[in-house]
């Protein structure tokens, strides 16, 4: 009795093994189909290697383990947003320990010269500052439209908005961003 | 007075319906033309105020510092291996069944592929080449077949008013009526 008792439960965990790895492919279906758009996203924002694939494999890990391990209704959507908010949070942690280890030496740099102003690799980095310092929303959308590349509507799918409010968090972003970007050039010596 | 405003309503919508929406459409881009022809930024009144105000070439050269920004972020390239190095390490934290599937398999040695589109860019030349050609071969044939016919036509005539001159109407006639 005790033996039957034994062999049902490992059939039983089999069967439910088995449905859970059925269940689960779908993550790597996810990875085959979004995992470019999503390095090439994550490379734009964080703009170092490492960096884009510990995002990548935080926003994966995270869809492994959504809601017991369930399939999210938009996993784009999914995707893209959480790989947005963790490259985000990287990002903000970067520039935190930049500053805090290298101030005198950032400061040191001279940022006023009109060489370093258009220093292409300067310009990267106070934009990367700067969007991480944006609203969610506005964030949001110009990661998805410039860094992401996805047209509008796709960027309103995602964001369950529509693609018109779309086009003007994006102007409003890039405004936002023109005067900060300005500022911090006026506030260097 | 309200039924006679909904009365037009309707009928409005059906002229618009029945126009269809290709013409919606057009109004559209004839409509974002206009406005952007009138308040673009290439608007001469806007480039002249801009030339003459100081605080809104500031703006305009910070927007278009952002823009520069934006620029130099995407024409920066990233090494051709770093899709499988993310996915190699993405599926290396994922249950020990998926990380033995074929699929995973083939996302460790993926290599990034370029869009559709851009795929089909570099056809793009070879393409037009090809169309110009078929339709002067096309222009070709439609030529020459049109002037044998008439060449036929004026040479048969000619040799028609030959014989009716000579051999006089009903020996022609019934030549070349044959």
């Amino acid at each position: 009795m005790f033996g039957k008792a034994v062999s049902y439960e490992l059939i039983w965990d089999f069967a439910v093994s088995e449905t859970v790895e059925q269940s689960q492919r779908w993550i790597l279906s996810a990875m085959q189909r979004h995992g470019q758009e999503l390095v090439t996203m994550l490379w734009r924002v964080l703009g170092n290697e490492q960096d884009v694939c510990d995002a990548y494999q935080n926003t994966f890990l995270q869809l492994a383990h959504y809601e017991a391990q369930q399939k999210p209704e938009h996993i784009k959507a999914y995707i893209f947003r959480t790989a947005n908010n963790v490259a985000i949070s990287m990002l903000r942690r970067r520039i935190a320990e930049k500053k805090k280890l290298s101030a005198a030496v950032v400061a040191g740099k001279g940022v006023s010269s009109p060489t370093s102003e258009l220093d292409s690799e300067y310009l990267q980095e106070t934009l990367r500052c700067c969007i991480a310092q944006l609203p969610e929303h506005l964030r949001n959308v110009i990661t998805l439209r410039d860094m992401a590349e996805l047209s509008y509507e796709q960027i309103g799918r995602i964001l369950g908005i529509t693609p018109a409010t779309a086009r003007v968090y994006r102007c409003k972003a890039v405004q936002l961003l023109a005067v900060w970007m300005n500022k911090e050039k006026e506030t260097k010596p | 007075m309200k039924t006679i405003n909904t009365n037009n309503r309707t009928s409005f919508c059906k002229t618009s319906r029945s126009s269809g929406p290709n013409r919606c459409r057009q109004i559209r881009t004839r409509l974002y033309e206009a406005v952007s022809n009138r308040l673009g930024l290439n608007a001469n009144w806007v480039r002249n105020h801009i030339a003459n105000c100081p605080r809104c070439r500031r703006r305009l050269a910070s927007v278009g510092k952002v823009n520069l920004a934006l620029s130099a972020l995407k024409s920066q390239p990233h090494k051709l291996d770093l899709l499988m190095r993310a996915n190699t390490q993405a599926i290396g934290v994922l249950k020990h069944s998926l990380r033995r599937e074929p699929r995973a398999e083939k996302l460790r040695a993926i290599l990034p592929e370029p869009k559709l589109l851009e795929r089909c860019g570099k056809y793009s030349h070879t393409a037009a080449n090809v169309a110009a050609c078929i339709v002067i071969l096309l222009l070709m044939k439609i030529g020459v077949f049109s002037s044998v016919d008439k060449f036929r036509d004026q040479s048969q005539r000619a040799a028609r008013q030959y014989y009716a001159n000579h051999v006089g109407e009903d020996l022609a006639d019934e030549i070349f009526t044959i």
